[in-house]
């Protein structure tokens, strides 16, 4: 009798401890697909310094010849390691203040091996991330298809007719649909909303040239 | 021996019942996906807390703040959220 007793107890844990580790979607997910939030950590290098700091992302940035947003300043780097006092010193500051201390070490730490790898995509290689992400359903990925295609008729419509100024008016239609694919995706596929970030100022470099538009489209 | 036929009645509905992906994750999912487009396509919502399917890729979507959507893909193949 007993061994039949304890079978069942150790079944029991088991199912137990399998229903424990279904993840469920936090309602902090459901509230916030209504409010379009967006981590400030996901934005492009041009929605504010301390994302325009980082280095890999100029570096790559460089390597698909957009280079918009200027480089990390090299004087803040040098004012902050001639500001730097020897190790020792510093590791007194740190106990002593640590929020102030923390700026200037965000700067020398090494970004994240991952922002390094991730190479800038363009028009065709996001359709394809956003349509393979499980991220998003059916129906948001189709609406965001469609929005995509419009978008990209708008930069057609305005290339044939040749006008190079008002490529410039396209520019808060692209942003605001970035921020919405990176709304959509932020919570369930963050390295992808990270890759689409560092690939925006690539994308619109393509986009806003009309011998590379023809070129993908 | 009747003991571990016991056993085995309870563990097999058991097993039966926590196979697979219960019913209420993917309406949870489906609910996720139609805030989603309906926020992408600019209507006011907040969240769908019900949702009630007409046909395929045709749901009734029922908001928090009380709108109710039909989302469908039209004859274009565009989603389109239409207020009720």
């Amino acid at each position: 009798m007993m061994p039949a007793v304890r079978t069942i107890g150790i079944v029991f844990f088991a199912l137990a401890a399998g229903c424990a580790g279904v993840k469920e979607a936090p309602p902090s997910v459901m509230a916030q697909t209504g409010l379009l939030m967006v981590d400030p950590s996901l934005l492009g290098p041009n929605q504010g310094g301390a994302v325009a700091a980082e280095p890999s992302r100029s570096e790559v940035k460089e390597e698909a010849a957009v280079a918009l947003a200027p480089p990390p300043p090299p004087s803040k780097s040098r004012s902050a390691a001639k500001a730097a006092p020897p190790p020792a010193k510093a590791t007194v500051k740190v106990s002593a203040s640590a929020p102030s201390i923390e700026q200037p070490r965000k700067n020398e730490d090494p970004p994240p091996v991952a922002k390094k790898l991730e190479p800038p995509l363009d028009v065709a290689a996001l359709k394809a991330r956003l349509r393979d992400t499980n991220a998003i359903g059916v129906f948001t990925k189709l609406a965001l298809k469609n929005q995509v295609d419009d978008l990209l008729q708008q930069f057609r419509a305005l290339h044939r007719s040749g006008q190079k100024t008002s490529v410039a008016s396209l520019r808060q239609p692209y942003d605001m649909l970035v921020l919405k694919v990176l709304a959509l995706v932020q919570d369930s596929d963050p390295s992808l909303a990270r890759t689409i970030s560092g690939s925006r100022e690539a994308i619109w470099g393509i986009l806003a040239d009309p011998e590379k538009f023809n070129s993908v489209a | 021996m009747i003991t571990r036929a016991r056993a085995s009645a309870l563990i097999f509905p058991l097993a039966t019942l926590f196979a697979g992906p219960s019913p209420a994750a993917e309406d949870a999912a489906l609910l996720k996906d139609l805030t989603s487009v309906i926020m992408l396509l600019g209507k006011p919502c907040g969240q769908v807390v019900s949702a009630k399917r007409q046909a395929e890729n045709d749901h009734i979507a029922s908001c928090k703040n009380g709108n109710r959507y039909r989302v469908f893909v039209n004859a274009e193949g565009r989603a389109v959220a239409q207020k009720l």
